[in-house]
């Protein structure tokens, strides 16, 4: 399953794609169908609508992409710089998405499973979550994902477990010429089981771009709790499409916080969730720092089949330099969903001349008996408020700083974990200082 | 009496006995759409050969395009080939009096409030002494014509003023817009135009109503209106009263222009034949409404109140292309039955300082569906523009749909932009609280609608407004309980 192959990226997706999937493998019928899924989509363009705002298909043009490649040797020394000071936590170590068990500490405690990908396929968690979530079936890059992941992470929390620590993902991406790599991750907590991922990148491709079309299905049985932190930066040169696709059980809950910082030149998250039982509680907490050329587009859909289910999502973006920022916020309420609440709100301050915002907050509701919301703002900082911290000895520069942290206030401090929640902030402090 | 169909079918399935091209002389043109139509159109409204090549080129757009298929709602199969685009102006029957009319219509009337003259003038009774609507709208047009008004129809505007028309016609609507102004371009029947001349602020509501050459001009309006500089209009289109129509499918397209200090107006009731209870028939409003404020500190302000079609698919637009501009637009939607509104507006902030305003309130019930989409965009030059935006919806029973798509685009880092959009039903609360004072639920949710709506009924004319009033709670008849 990891040939290199020399053809660019974008002729072989014309081409067909043919030829990369061995009979013998076991899922060869599910990923010849997601194939042939992927050609029928085809490529979106501006004028689909879900990607109006960001131009895949230029981004696929500008390198010639060889598709997967094998993971080079990595050093613990050198997967160090994603450690999170003074954050216990275990670690698995991914690189180009192949789990290194060498690299990593993974807990031992029972009924707890990390384990690849490639090597849970016989596991009934995986028979029966696989490529199964409903908002992924129309999904091109997941369609894409689904023919030809090299491999990923399979967790999975049995019935009772409870994760301890938090579970850092760290994600080495090295390679020697520009690639397009496609990790696949299925997370699955079981009736009362809980736990904390953080996900995390490192970029050790000097030189090289890295293009990453990942996918991650999370599966949250009755009464499950997961928290899922997603820290999208220190990878340059890279470029990022990612699926996160929820499905949650009666009274489980989920709260995603997604942090898409500087260095990395295109980020797509589409992040849906599905809620399949009532009672549930669904955090969607993301902030978009960007500077210089960076683009970074989150997708989100909370779909609301069931009655009683809450939703909360808070988005904010602060954007410096040249940077793109989009989102497009949908909640769906279906007929039978009465008794809905769901609340959406999108934030932003533009601070340079060129930054560019594109919002779209979408409500659809077909049921009466809801409380729905959705909010969006963009602008400036109020004249009155730094002028109310100048007038306190503040300088010009600091008082921004403060204001900007502020603003990132209401994001960071929903972070459960202190040592996770200080190293975000200093983060943010150090990117916005930099400008 | 045999009705225009049967005649359509007839004329349609004739031989082809006269060209069409030269017969002037004939009131209906068979179905379908060509270019021949279109000469023949031109030809018989008597039209210089440049607003001919305009249709033409309208043609030519429209032969070029596909029906969009990013909208909320399935698409009726529309066969353009099927629709007459000539008929001459119907006489209609005159009734000798108001026991002739449809009690069904006159109960309407009735609760709409609508004077008894109006009443008749409506529902095409003969006029009597007392009220002569000639006279009244004769003295208007001296009014009018004295401060150098301009209010006629389209036709009229073409022969007596063709600069004008020529300057502005298609500035803000291009000819190859969208599908239907393409069609309207090429096929348009006939409209309104006005033009205030500097300075001048109209003395009156402007209501086609009163403009004394009102006919028929059915299903491909066109209307333009241009505010010189320093210049107020408010202008008035539709009527509460109910309308019924034989025409399935109309594309109107409405064009204003707002120069220096200028401010227009306008306002729309609309409360066309929405269809029966099962979604059949009805009419299909598809209008394409655009504004633009190309002087500095001009205002354009768009209201409307839209209860009938079977569906109303509209964007009423602003274009704040000068500075200090300011635009509006103030909506309410109500669908019941099968009836779909998928409407709002588009906002593009281009001069610096420019303001625009947002407020649309969505009310469904039965099975009807709403939608809110709507689009704000802030160019680079667009220093320190404002926008508020406010959407809410009202759901009145389970079955109901309310979507709100705003898109919003800011390229300006000293532009503030708000939205906020809120979904809800009427309170149980409310409706006993009113109901233990005696109110019963009909007239209650007639209450709470109403005022849930009163921020956009505020801003109609003020007899408007009250009619406005009365038709809410009449459209919502039969929803509750």
């Amino acid at each position: 399953m990891t040939h290199d192959i020399t053809i660019p990226f974008y002729q072989y997706i014309l081409e067909g794609g043919n030829g990369l999937t061995p009979k013998e493998d076991v899922l060869y019928a599910t990923r010849q169908d997601a194939l042939a899924r992927f050609r029928s989509l085809g490529l979106p363009d501006l004028k689909t609508e879900a990607w109006r705002y960001t131009n895949i298909q230029r981004t696929l043009k500008e390198q010639p992409f060889i598709l997967q490649q094998q993971p080079l040797p990595v050093t613990a020394s050198q997967v160090a710089p994603a450690a999170i000071a003074d954050l216990p936590c275990y670690r698995a170590v991914l690189v180009n998405g192949h789990l290194q068990p060498e690299l990593s500490d993974l807990p031992e405690i029972k009924d707890i499973t990390i384990s690849k990908l490639s090597e849970a396929s016989q596991q009934a968690g995986f028979k029966a979550h696989f490529d199964k979530h409903p908002h992924l079936a129309d999904q091109p890059f997941a369609a894409l994902n689904t023919a030809l992941f090299a491999d990923g992470l399979y967790i999975e929390l049995k019935k009772n477990a409870i994760l301890d620590k938090p579970l850092h993902i760290v994600h080495v991406y090295t390679l020697s010429q520009h690639a397009f790599l496609q990790p696949r991750h299925l997370f699955i907590v079981h009736p009362h089981a809980s736990g904390a991922i953080i996900e995390s990148s490192v970029g050790l491709h000097d030189g090289v771009v890295a293009f990453v079309n990942s996918v991650s299905e999370v599966i949250l049985e009755e009464n499950a709790e997961l928290w899922h932190y997603n820290l999208q930066n220190t990878v340059q040169d890279s470029r990022h499409v990612t699926h996160t696709a929820i499905l949650q059980q009666a009274y489980s809950r989920y709260h995603h916080h997604n942090f898409a910082l500087p260095q990395a030149n295109l980020i797509r998250n589409n992040l849906s969730v599905a809620l399949k039982g009532s009672y549930t509680e669904t955090d969607l907490h993301g902030l978009t720092l960007v500077t210089e050329q960076q683009h970074v587009d989150n997708h989100t859909f909370v779909d609301h089949l069931v009655p009683h289910c809450n939703s909360n999502e808070l988005y904010k973006g602060v954007l410096l330099d040249n940077a793109n920022s989009v989102f497009t916020g949908r909640i769906h309420v279906h007929q039978d969903a009465q008794k809905t609440n769901a609340f959406q709100q999108n934030n932003n301050l533009l601070l340079s001349e060129k930054a560019n915002i594109n919002s779209q907050p979408q409500l659809e509701i077909y049921a009466d008996d809801v409380k729905c919301s959705h909010g969006f703002t963009v602008g400036q900082f109020s004249e009155e408020s730094l002028f109310y911290l100048r007038s306190r000895g503040i300088g010009q520069e600091a008082a921004k700083t403060l204001l900007v942290n502020a603003f990132a206030f209401d994001i960071t401090d929903q972070v459960h974990i202190p040592a996770l929640q200080h190293y975000l902030t200093e983060e943010i402090l150090r990117y916005v200082t930099r400008n | 009496m045999r009705n225009s169909n049967e005649i359509i079918d007839d004329i349609a399935n004739k031989e082809y006995e006269f060209g069409f091209t030269t017969d002037i002389e004939m009131d209906i043109a068979p179905a379908g759409l060509n270019e021949e139509i279109i000469r023949f159109i031109s030809a018989k409204k008597e039209e210089p050969e440049w607003l001919l090549e305009w249709r033409l080129k309208g043609y030519q757009a429209f032969k070029k395009m596909q029906l969009p298929s990013w909208q909320h709602f399935p698409m009726p199969a529309i066969d353009f080939q099927a629709v007459s685009y000539y008929a001459a102006p119907k006489k209609k029957k005159q009734l000798a009096s108001l026991d002739e009319v449809d009690p069904e219509l006159l109960a309407t009337f009735e609760k709409l409030g609508i004077p008894l003259n109006e009443q008749k003038a409506l529902s095409g009774v003969a006029v009597d002494a007392v009220f002569d609507s000639v006279s009244v709208a004769t003295t208007f047009k001296g009014k009018l014509k004295e401060m150098g008004v301009i209010f006629c129809s389209f036709g009229e505007a073409v022969r007596e003023h063709p600069d004008l028309v020529k300057k502005y016609l298609g500035s803000v609507v291009p000819h190859s817009d969208n599908i239907f102004a393409a069609l309207n371009a090429a096929v348009f029947s006939d409209g309104s135009f006005v033009y205030i001349p500097k300075g001048v602020r109209c003395p009156m509501e402007l209501s086609t109503y009163f403009r004394i050459n009102a006919q028929n001009t059915g299903q491909f309006e066109r209307t333009l209106i241009i505010a010189d500089d320093n210049s107020y209009v408010s202008y008035l289109e539709g009527c509460t009263a109910p309308m019924r129509d034989e025409n399935q499918l109309h594309a109107a397209v409405v064009e204003l222009v707002a120069l220096d200090h200028a401010e227009i107006k306008y306002s729309t009731v609309q409360n066309w034949y929405p269809g029966d209870k099962d979604g059949k028939g009805g009419i299909y409003n598809f209008v394409t409404k655009r504004g633009i404020c190309k002087g500095n500190s001009s205002k354009i302000s768009w209201t409307q109140v839209e209860t009938g079609s079977a569906i109303t698919w509209k964007y009423p637009s602003v274009i704040l292309q000068g500075d200090d501009a300011q635009g509006e637009f103030y909506s309410v939607a109500v669908v019941r039955n099968k009836q779909i509104a998928d409407t709002g507006t588009k906002i593009y902030h281009l001069g610096r300082n420019t303001r625009s305003r947002i407020i649309s309130k969505g009310i469904s019930a039965g099975q009807g569906d709403n939608t809110y989409r709507g689009l704000v965009q802030v160019g680079p030059r667009a220093h320190n523009a404002r926008n508020f935006t406010q959407c809410d919806s009202l759901l009145i029973g389970n079955r109901c749909g309310a979507h709100t798509f705003p898109y919003i685009e800011s390229r300006n880092k000293s532009a503030t932009v708000e939205h906020e959009a809120t979904t809800s039903k009427i309170g149980e609360d409310q409706i006993f609280y009113l109901n233990q004072r005696g109110i019963d639920t009909e007239k209650a949710v007639a209450l709470i609608v109403n005022g849930y709506a009163k921020e956009v009924l505020n801003q109609l004319p003020m007899e408007f407004a009250v009619e406005a009033q009365k038709l809410l709670s009449i459209t919502l008849e039969g929803s509750v309980g």
